[in-house]
């Protein structure tokens, strides 16, 4: 698949949006333990806004007709991409509403609109893995592992955010103590990219499934056209071997092994997070760049 | 209804016929609009509903045409054997993913007939219904930004004013060969239903789950020709023989 950067800068910042942002809920809940200023809490509700949102208008530039964009929010029966939308454009009045309760002071709504909070954001992440883990035609994201991945990166980044908002808070609270949920999310990632790399689904369809021709080679000996098409634009993309491999030991260093070293021995949350990012940004990257579409049979491929 | 197309891999050649005069129809129609870009320049490119694609079978000893004479070892494959032509548009898929995927729900199948359309006025160009679609058969009109398919010719099937015969997708008429058939797979005893049952479909990724409606008939298998004379051994064979050899003595 064409790796389109926009959906990738999508998925990767609203992802660590949404993350931030369940962190940041369940922090201020645990006042006691994780001491957050109301002013550090605001600033780190508008980092979360700021991702989120760049994320959302990131994706709309990859529509070539934008202004039926508003129509999208109408088949949330039966289409992932539109509950997405949908349920991200509820963030919103819920976010706001969670903010109004809390300045304001009704204590008795704020525990609802913060667990509605959490479970939208949890639930934006999962519709956005099952845009891309519901498709039959690409098997290497027909799986589970890809909702799996998009949740617990989202929570993954968004919990080495939360340190690095909170290292904004006024000298006089403290020190901040070992951010034990960022280093454990990034151990499990770790460990569910590894899986991601060795189980997911590949070579699931040949050549001969394609068109029926069960015994034999089948081979391509004229795709029809002389130049490239809508298709081979959008399901052609081919990544060498050996740069796919060093792309994948770079998303492995960046996204998790960098990051928990630095939340393991060090105070530098901000660099953390920033590897992170930029670590997740090649792992989706790869993602797409990776996946092949059983059309590509059609063009002459003899496994997707 | 289910309407939806027969084609004949045995009897395809290959001409493109069928992908031109779709062109041709679609090109500047109501529903369709399929657009070139730098038509006369040195990269031409386009939104194609049909496409043809040629594909070689090599060693499939259900068709292997070459099998007189040639020594086939278990386990090796016999010699180049079959070029099949495969023109590929909108299945009309009963299980159309392509449709429940959409988000704006601009791509729907219609309830009467089957066939799968895209509403210009409502898609917003996401791309999702061709990722969607196994084989190939959505394209981005880049000009318009929408979505552009097969519309099984739509704006032709039911026009009255056409005659009779003419009522068939721009398709099936150009096809010089007449391997493209058109008609309703809900009748049993419509040409296409006969000629799917009687000659079997090829399943083409079947297991995605897709239930395309077109069928693409299997190719004949060829008549074997063997290179030694029938003997027949009957008493009456063995006298008329006896007879033959006592005439030439």
């Amino acid at each position: 698949m064409k790796p389109a950067l926009s959906v990738i800068f999508f998925t990767v910042s609203s992802g660590a949006g949404l993350g931030l942002l369940v962190w940041l809920l369940i922090a201020s809940l645990m006042g006691n333990h994780i001491r957050m200023d109301a002013t550090t809490f605001y600033k780190g509700v508008a980092l979360a806004a700021l991702l989120i949102t760049a994320g959302l208008i990131s994706s709309t530039m990859h529509l070539a007709n934008r202004k039926n964009a508003i129509y999208a929010l109408s088949g949330f029966k039966t289409s992932w991409l539109s509950r997405e939308g949908l349920l991200a454009v509820l963030l919103y009045p819920l976010a706001a509403l969670h903010l109004a309760a809390l300045h304001f002071g009704y204590p008795q709504v704020t525990p609802i609109t913060l667990w509605l909070l959490v479970a939208l954001s949890i639930a934006i992440l999962f519709c956005t893995g099952m845009i891309y883990g519901c498709l039959r035609t690409v098997p290497r994201w027909n799986s589970w592992l890809t909702p799996a991945k998009y949740v617990l990166f989202g929570l993954m980044s968004g919990s080495v955010l939360l340190p690095a908002v909170l290292s904004l808070r006024p000298l006089e609270v403290g020190p901040i103590g070992k951010p034990m949920m960022a280093i454990f999310l990034l151990v499990a990632g770790l460990i569910l990219y590894l899986t991601y790399l060795l189980k997911h689904p590949r070579n699931t369809h040949s050549i001969n499934d394609a068109l029926g021709f069960k015994q034999g080679n089948v081979r391509l000996l004229d795709a029809g056209h002389s130049h490239g098409t809508f298709l081979t634009n959008e399901f052609g993309f081919v990544l060498a071997r050996d740069k796919a491999r060093l792309l994948r030991w770079i998303a492995i260093v960046c996204a998790f092994v960098v990051p928990l070293l630095f939340c393991w021995f060090t105070k530098a949350f901000w660099s953390a997070s920033i590897i992170c990012l930029a670590g997740l940004l090649v792992e989706r990257w790869l993602f797409f760049a990776e996946a092949e579409h059983v059309v590509r049979l059609y063009h002459g491929q003899q496994r997707v | 209804m289910k309407l939806g197309l027969a084609i004949d891999l045995d009897t395809c050649v290959g001409c493109h016929a069928c992908a031109v005069a779709c062109k041709e129809w679609n090109g500047e129609s109501l529903m369709g609009g399929a657009p070139d870009y730098d038509a006369w320049g040195k990269a031409p490119t386009g939104t194609w509903y049909n496409r043809i694609r040629h594909f070689e079978i090599e060693g499939d000893p259900t068709y292997s045409p070459h099998r007189c004479g040639a020594t086939s070892e278990t386990g090796k494959h016999e010699p180049l054997s079959k070029t099949v032509n495969v023109p590929m548009s909108c299945m009309h898929c009963e299980e159309a993913h392509c449709v429940t995927v959409c988000p704006t729900g601009a791509s729907y199948k219609r309830a009467e007939d089957g066939i799968v359309l895209v509403d210009p006025s409502r898609c917003m160009g996401c791309n999702y219904c061709a990722w969607a679609c196994p084989y190939g058969a959505r394209e981005l009109d880049e000009n318009k930004g929408v979505m552009k398919k097969c519309t099984l010719c739509v704006d032709r099937i039911y026009d009255e004013q056409l005659p009779e015969a003419e009522r068939q997708p721009a398709c099936v008429l150009a096809c010089p060969a007449h391997a493209r058939h058109f008609g309703d797979y809900d009748d049993p005893k419509s040409k296409v239903s006969v000629l799917a049952t009687a000659r079997g479909r090829q399943s083409m990724l079947d297991d995605l789950g897709y239930k395309p409606t077109n069928a693409y008939l299997s190719p004949r298998k060829p008549v074997e020709i063997t290179t030694e004379l029938p003997i027949k051994s009957g008493l009456t064979d063995k006298a008329r023989a006896f007879v033959n050899r006592l005439i030439q003595l």
